[in-house]
Order: structure tokens, then C-alpha cells, then sequence
């Protein structure tokens, strides 16, 4: 499979609303097959049956979908990273060894993955608050697959998963914030008591069990069960997100007017590494993306475009380094590389 | 990997916290940031399972009529084994759908198209009363009435056509 890595960044801020905070949104629903036990107690016949059913959305409509379909096993390592660095995937996916594929649209931002926790998992991913959209995305897919399949499904339980965590609708909703102005003035519980309040989760930029990088958080809903899709849809996009986005703008205003000198020193500081390191972690080289992040919003950097930024975000990361500059290359020599490819695209 | 600052089990829960210029950081493990009162997110089953451990004790060795997967099983590593399962271990299962879910536990979600229609008439009467108990709830009484009409005419979809 041919992609570019260049086009379609999950975090690009053309047509990106309230892109200042929101990188990305994402919906995900979760479904079983129905007379198959699921993944975790399959055989590896049944999977194989499991992908051979579903590859049909591919066969048998793919003008209307066009997604292409793609088995793990014949997907290179370092596309497959790549498809991990942008969401489209999961680690969990990648890195198992069971029969499994993924559907993908050539926009890179459909996905259906196959024979994940439950044997179909269908995710869009956009950039901005896009969150009814992706809905629509996922809604439309859901639809063309159950014309070819039967899905499990229990008039109590809803859409039956692997986890109950899952049940009901098996939607996850999800978006990427970057809250670097809540963080400074210490007033990120105000989000997470928020969360609280409207059973949503909040975790780090790579999901479940990852610690905070680049001021950058995931929230989510929590319960998939006793609400409709519009709802858990409705409560994080038109709920929670517009106080979240006026918080943090607001503290993003009140740092450039009380802090202004600490927010340089961290802006100019964090630029001046980026322009002039060569050798650079994921860690440092993100969390000095994040800062610069901050002072291009609030206008104390202007030679450096926030879309340059974001894109960077995702670029930077080993998949798709080794993609641009040598699938053989070692840990090392990506850190290096790293800290060529953003002094190539922010340097003076 | 961080363990937690409060035993030796892997933390799950991050914290970095400046304050004054002093450096604070947490690391918590799954029954540690609960105790603390954290958000986790999806619900880690491990410790729900815990919580309710006194109810699956005994029927740790009970299996799926299905796919012969057992409690114990289930247990470790928190995923059922086929649909099946939840018929074969309801009454386990209930208390850690109601704790994971919150009390929810029906689906007044989208049902499969192909499903009958009175399976979809069902999940629409669901969707409704829920609808009506929020309005009423909210003391929104004109839409609280409307809803009522509409749970009428679900009950008696004839009616409409004989008006």
C-alpha cells in the first residue's frame, strides 16, 4: 500500500474549528460478529473467517466507502507505525499476531480495523472540533458493514463487545486538547472535576496509561451504555468542550498579561532548542512543539505557522521519520533526524 | 515502567504539577488513583472486579455454555470470551456492568437495521421515557407532554392512521 504521509495530517489546521485548543476528534464504535467467539478465545480459522467477511465491505462496495483493504501481516513495520502515529490504528492491532487487517480510506482518516479487541472497530478521525462529523463518518461506515454482516446485538445489552465497558453503543468519543494556559495558572482540576461531573474521561496524549506530554489531553466518554449515540456525542462536543475552550483561552489571555515574561522565557527558550539542537527525544522534541504551540497562538512567535506545528506533531515520530529517511535506521540516528527535519521546517 | 509512589504495581495515573516553582509528581497505580479519587477513564475491570470479589468468589470455576471460558478467567484478563458469556455468567456480570456503566443497563442506542421491528419499537419506547423522565425532570412540561403523545402513539401505532 502506497500513502503519503505528507497529505492528510489528523492534525492539520485547514478547516480545523476551534483549532487553537482542539486538535483533533476522533468516534470510534465498537462491534462483535455474531457466532463468533470474540478475538481474545478465537482460532486462528476463526479470524481468518472473521476478516474474510468483513473484507467484503472492500469487494463489494468500495465505490461508495472506497476503502482499501489491507492485511497486517503484508503491511511493512514502519507503515504500520505510521498508521499507529496517527491514530488510524491501534498498538493493540500492530502489534498482535493473529490474523487482523485494517480498511482504510484514502484520506487517511477512515478506518476500519479488524479482528482489534472486537472483531470490527470503525474510526474517523478529524481535525478540530469536528466530533458530529466523525459521528456521521462512523454512522455511514456501520451501516454499509452491517449490509454484509450481522452484527451481535441483545435488545438489553445493545452492541455486544468483548469488555462491558463498551456495551450499548459501543461509541467512543474522543477529542485532543492542548491545554497549556489551564496548566500554567494551575487550574487544570477545573477540567477534570468537569469530566467528573459528566462521566468523561481525561487521560494523556497517547491513551490509557500515558503520562502528559506537550500540555496535550484525551477526554472521552466514559459510559457507552443508557445513552444514545447523539447524546454521548452531544454532552462532550456541546456540553463540555465550549466552557473547556472559553477556560482556556481566557488563560491563555491572562498569562500573556500577567506572565509575559515567564511565557516568553518558555517560548523563546523552547525555539531555541528546536532551531538549534541535534539530537532530540520524542519527549523534548514535543514538549518544546507545545510550548511553541502557546507563544504562536498568543502572537509572540509569527514567523512559524500553528499548521507547520501541528504537523510536526505527528511527523516527528519514529514511524514516520524512518518513512522520510531510512527504515534502517537506529534509535539514535532518528533522534538525530528528528532534530534535522524541525530545524529544516521552523529553522531560521 | 513508573511504578506507583505507593506500592510496587505499575502506575497508570500521571502527574506533573509546578506550583510555586516546586516540582510535584504523581504516580499512581490503578487502586491507588482510585482511592485518590481519579478519573480513570474506561473503567480498569481488575479493580471493579476486586470491589465485587466477594460476590465472585465462589463461582470462580463456573464456564460459558459457549466457548467454556470461565470467571476466573474473565478475571485476569478483564475481556469475555464470545456473546455467549453474557447469558452464561448474567448474574456475575451485572453488578460490573451497573458499576462500570453507572447504573445504566439498557441500550437506547441505534439497533442493527435488519433487527424486527419490534425489537426497534422497544428501544424507541426506551429512548422516549428517558426523554420524558429528563423534561419532567427539568419541569419542561409542554415537551414533556409532547413526548407523551408520542409514547402513546408508539403504543398504538394503528391509531394514527385511523385519525
Amino acid at each position: 500500500m502506497k500513502i503519503d504521509p505528507e497529505k492528510n495530517c489528523p492534525f492539520s489546521t485547514d478547516a480545523a474549528p476551534f483549532g487553537d485548543v482542539v486538535l483533533s476528534s476522533r468516534a470510534r464504535l465498537a462491534r462483535n460478529l455474531e457466532g463468533f467467539p470474540f478475538v481474545n478465545r478465537s482460532a486462528t480459522s476463526d479470524c481468518m473467517e472473521v476478516t474474510s467477511l468483513v473484507r467484503r465491505i472492500c469487494e463489494n462496495d468500495n465505490t461508495r466507502l472506497s476503502l482499501e483493504w489491507v492485511d497486517m501481516d503484508e503491511l511493512d513495520v514502519t507503515t504500520t507505525q505510521m498508521f499507529v502515529e496517527r491514530h488510524l490504528i491501534s498498538s493493540h492491532l500492530a502489534e498482535s499476531t493473529h490474523p487482523r487487517a485494517i480498511a482504510v480510506g484514502p484520506e487517511l482518516s477512515r478506518s476500519v480495523m479488524v479482528n482489534e479487541e472486537d472483531h470490527v472497530r470503525i474510526q474517523s478521525i478529524r481535525p478540530g472540533l469536528q466530533l458530529h462529523e466523525t459521528r456521521d463518518d462512523v454512522h455511514t461506515l456501520d451501516l454499509s458493514i452491517e449490509e454484509v454482516i450481522a452484527y451481535a446485538f441483545d435488545e438489553q445489552l445493545g452492541f455486544i463487545t468483548a469488555c462491558p465497558t463498551n456495551l450499548g453503543t459501543g461509541a467512543r468519543f474522543s477529542v485532543m486538547l492542548h491545554l497549556p494556559g489551564l496548566r500554567i495558572i494551575n487550574d487544570l482540576p477545573r477540567v477534570h472535576q468537569a469530566t467528573q461531573s459528566m462521566s468523561l474521561a481525561i487521560r494523556g496524549y497517547r491513551g490509557e496509561g500515558s503520562g502528559t506530554v506537550a500540555d496535550l489531553f484525551q477526554v472521552s466518554n466514559q459510559l457507552t451504555l443508557g445513552e444514545t449515540e447523539e447524546n454521548l456525542c452531544n454532552i462532550l462536543s456541546d456540553k463540555f468542550l465550549p466552557p473547556v475552550i472559553e477556560w482556556e483561552r481566557r488563560a491563555r489571555m491572562h498569562i500573556a498579561k500577567e506572565q509575559s515574561s515567564k511565557l516568553d522565557d518558555q517560548t523563546f527558550r523552547a525555539i531555541g532548542v528546536l532551531r538549534n539542537a541535534r539530537i532530540l527525544t520524542p519527549e523534548e522534541a514535543m514538549n518544546c512543539l507545545g510550548s511553541i504551540r502557546l507563544g504562536v497562538c498568543l502572537d509572540r512567535i509569527t514567523d512559524v505557522e500553528i499548521s507547520t506545528i501541528n504537523k510536526l506533531m505527528i511527523e516527528i515520530h519514529p514511524g514516520h521519520l524512518r518513512w522520510k529517511y531510512g527504515t534502517e535506521l537506529t534509535d539514535e540516528e532518528i533522534n538525530c533526524c528528528r532534530a534535522d527535519l524541525i530545524r529544516e521546517k521552523i529553522g531560521t | 515502567m513508573t511504578t506507583c509512589d505507593h506500592c510496587d504495581k505499575p502506575a497508570i495515573f500521571h502527574d506533573v504539577r509546578i506550583v510555586n516553582n516546586v516540582h510535584n509528581t504523581t504516580h499512581l497505580c490503578a487502586e491507588h488513583a482510585l482511592e485518590a479519587g481519579v478519573n480513570l477513564g474506561p473503567v480498569d475491570l481488575s479493580v471493579v472486579f476486586d470491589s465485587v470479589s466477594e460476590m465472585t468468589q465462589n463461582i470462580s470455576s463456573k464456564a460459558c455454555s459457549d466457548c467454556g471460558m470461565t470467571i476466573a478467567q474473565y478475571k485476569k484478563q478483564s475481556l469475555l470470551g464470545c456473546p455467549t458469556c453474557y447469558e452464561s455468567f448474567h448474574d456475575e456480570l451485572l453488578p460490573i456492568i451497573a458499576k462500570v456503566q453507572n447504573n445504566n443497563s439498557q441500550h437506547v442506542g441505534r439497533a442493527p437495521n435488519q433487527l424486527n421491528v419490534q425489537v426497534g419499537r422497544t428501544l424507541q419506547m426506551r429512548r422516549l421515557l428517558k426523554k420524558l423522565e429528563s423534561a419532567v425532570n427539568k419541569e419542561e412540561y409542554e415537551q414533556a407532554a409532547n413526548i407523551r403523545d408520542q409514547i402513546r402513539e408508539l403504543h398504538n401505532p394503528d391509531d394514527l392512521h385511523e385519525n
